[in-house]
């Protein structure tokens, strides 16, 4: 018995010391650009390495007196959240529909529409382009809105259908039985059921939207409607030069929403789905 | 407050036929329970009647009015679902309450009438729990409350008891009889129970493979049964079914020897219940294969040739195996089925 435990003990260790060191290598470009991000200009190019660098805010104060960071940000902010919302308005009835409704080619247009994400963006890329300009929407927050929607849409309404076939018939069944129209079990039975697949979705939709690069250059090309992604891209830190410490400051700024929504994502990723609505 | 009506429904699914040709009366205000084996076809017909499937045959009319492809909301009608099919994200109170809010019940009303149908099935306590934090028992039980907390047209309960311990079984048996009684609603229910069946209907209607094989009261069911099916399904333990050849009056299998009407002849088979077989006597000749006293009785198991035949014995009988031991039939209760496996009957 003691040794058994010993020898449990001691395996949890091992594990341990494997996942913190794999945790290390994944975070140590995190903790690199933290640390160039706090230290003086002066101590960023050096042919010497320096370990213990000067705690310094100039990056930081810098930011804040000359680069719009706050306009990106609820750009960034009012583009993703409206397209996750308009997913979500889009892709609940859908999926629904997809996973109970029976209609002939179902399953051709289930596939249909995930083929959508399938295609290089680089080929839309013209038409959306001009699409936009005769809709006199470039350069627009909206307009970066209703493109993220439509790259996440697919994956959105994927990721929920597959949540949705999960949940037992019989409590439709026994809904229906009960007096319920299909909007009430719909809004009542299914979407509380598949929550957690529902967040996942939007959280997921929610960073590919955040990263989203190619379309937001072509559309966005002023602070009107740039967003942290483009903006980051575009920053080189001012007029004199590259300023490194400055734009590692502002990567780290980009992927904090990224890291929060990681973690939300993870709580509800492992929860059970139907917990308790039937037998056994 | 209604009857029903199934005029040959059928429900095939691609070559399969999961219920076939069925056609039968539910009287308004009967009881009326469905048993048969696993598979036969049970919960199927009920969704029909629930309007939750559609038959690919024949019609359904409930209380006078054609309701074949009427939507299962339209249909004034109650369901305890066998897998329970309660909805997770709410608690036993919101859950009880879904069918008075969607079938407008004023709100007033609501509180007191889902307290009532929650101390019915003894989950007053457990109001404010989810269904997940329940156990089977209790689950199903809050599914039982569900379907009871309205007065609809019609209730379906498919096996509603299953899950539930001997005791709480005989008390909910009890309870649903004086309620079923108390709102005179017509009620369809699946059991594989055969105690709860006899007790509970007032026809009893048993299928096999997607056919009705016989409706009757439980009386009739037992004591007048129609086909070899329906002789070897109900009792416990069930109908010897002896099959030998039968003429002149006397019918003769391996071991066996029995008087039978002049009318029956040829290969047929012979249906002896246990409780009418009784030691002694000169219609059977075996041995004695095994001894089962259960306290209140006995059964003791003869082979006679390569047939075991189940005798219901004095509650005192006790023998060791593989002796001789001679049996007689109540000659008042034999029954005979012909080779297709139906009854054979008098001229009538
Ligand atoms: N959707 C379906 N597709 C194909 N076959 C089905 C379907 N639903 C039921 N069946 C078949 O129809 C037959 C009857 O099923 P049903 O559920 O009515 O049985 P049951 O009498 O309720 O059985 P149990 O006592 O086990 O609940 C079964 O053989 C089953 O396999
Ligand atoms: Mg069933």
């Amino acid at each position: 018995m003691a040794k058994a435990r010993k020898s449990r003990g001691e395996s949890m260790l091992v594990r341990y010391l494997v996942l913190g060191g794999w945790a290390a290598v994944c975070l140590l470009p995190i903790l690199w650009f933290l640390s160039i991000g706090f230290r003086p200009r002066t101590e960023v190019i050096t042919p010497q390495p320096i370990y213990w660098p000067t705690f310094s805010l100039d990056a930081w104060h810098l930011l804040m007196s000359d680069w719009p960071i706050a306009q990106y940000l609820r750009n960034s902010v009012i583009a993703v959240a409206g397209s996750v919302v308009i997913d979500l308005v889009l892709a609940i009835p859908a999926a629904y529909a997809l996973a109970r409704y029976e209609f002939k080619g179902r399953e051709d247009i289930g596939f249909y529409i995930l083929s959508t994400r399938m295609m290089a963006p680089a080929i839309v890329a013209v038409p959306i382009f001009f699409l936009f300009k005769t809709l006199g929407l470039l350069d627009s927050v909206w307009a970066l809105m209703l493109i993220y929607a439509a790259i996440n849409l697919s994956l959105v309404t994927w990721i929920i259908r597959s949540y949705m076939l999960d949940i037992p018939k019989e409590l439709e069944d026994a809904a229906r039985t009960d007096g319920a129209g299909d909007l009430t079990i719909l809004r009542e039975i299914i979407v509380p059921a598949c929550l957690p697949g529902i967040i996942t979705a939007a959280v997921i939709a929610a960073i590919f939207a955040i990263n989203e690069f190619l379309f937001t250059l072509l559309i966005a090309s002023t602070s009107n409607a740039y967003t942290m992604s483009v903006a980051l891209a575009n920053f080189t830190g001012g007029s004199d030069g590259i300023i490194y410490n400055a734009i590692a400051l502002v990567s780290f700024i980009a992927f904090v929403p990224i890291l929060i929504l990681v973690i939300l994502i993870q709580k509800h990723l492992s929860r059970g789905l139907t917990m308790g609505a039937v037998k056994g | 407050m209604a009857s029903i009506h199934l005029q040959n429904i059928e429900k095939r699914y691609g070559g399969f036929v999961g219920v076939q040709n069925m056609s039968l009366e539910i009287a308004d205000e009967e009881f009326l329970v469905l048993l048969g084996p696993s598979g036969c076809g049970k919960t199927t017909t009920m969704r029909m009647i629930a309007g939750l499937e559609l038959p690919t045959g024949g019609k359904i009319v409930i209380g006078g009015e054609e309701m074949t492809e009427i939507d299962a909301r339209d249909r004034d009608v109650a369901m305890v679902f066998q897998g329970y099919a309660l909805y997770p994200n709410m608690s036993i109170y919101e859950n009880i309450r879904f069918p008075l809010r969607m079938r407008g019940v004023p709100a007033s009303e609501h509180d007191a009438r889902i307290r009532q149908a929650a101390d019915m099935v003894e989950l007053g306590g457990f109001l404010d729990r989810k269904p997940g934090a329940l156990s089977g028992g209790q689950r199903q039980r809050a599914a039982l409350a569900r379907a009871v907390v309205r007065q609809p047209q019609v209730f379906l309960m498919d096996e509603p008891l299953s899950n539930l311990d001997a005791k709480l079984r005989q008390s909910m048996r009890v309870q649903i009889k004086h309620m079923q009684r108390q709102l005179k609603v017509t009620t369809v229910y699946v059991t594989h129970d055969q105690i709860e069946a006899m007790t509970l209907a007032d026809r009893i209607v048993i299928m096999n493979k997607g056919a009705i094989q016989q409706v009757g009261t439980p009386d009739q069911i037992y004591s007048d049964p129609a086909n070899t099916f329906v002789a070897g399904f109900i009792g416990s333990p069930p109908m010897n079914l002896i099959e030998g050849t039968a003429q002149n009056g006397t019918f003769v299998a391996p071991g066996v020897t029995a008087p039978c009407p002049e009318y029956v002849r040829g290969k047929v088979t012979l249906g002896v219940r246990p409780e009418d077989c009784h030691v002694g006597g000169d219609n059977v000749q075996g041995m004695v294969y095994g001894v089962e006293p259960t306290g209140d009785t006995t059964y003791l198991t003869v082979l006679a040739g390569t047939k075991k035949i189940e005798v219901k014995a004095a509650r005192e009988y006790r023998s060791d195996i593989d002796v001789p031991v001679a049996i007689h039939f109540d000659p008042a209760h034999l029954y005979f089925f012909g080779e297709d496996g139906q009854r054979i009957r008098g001229a009538a």
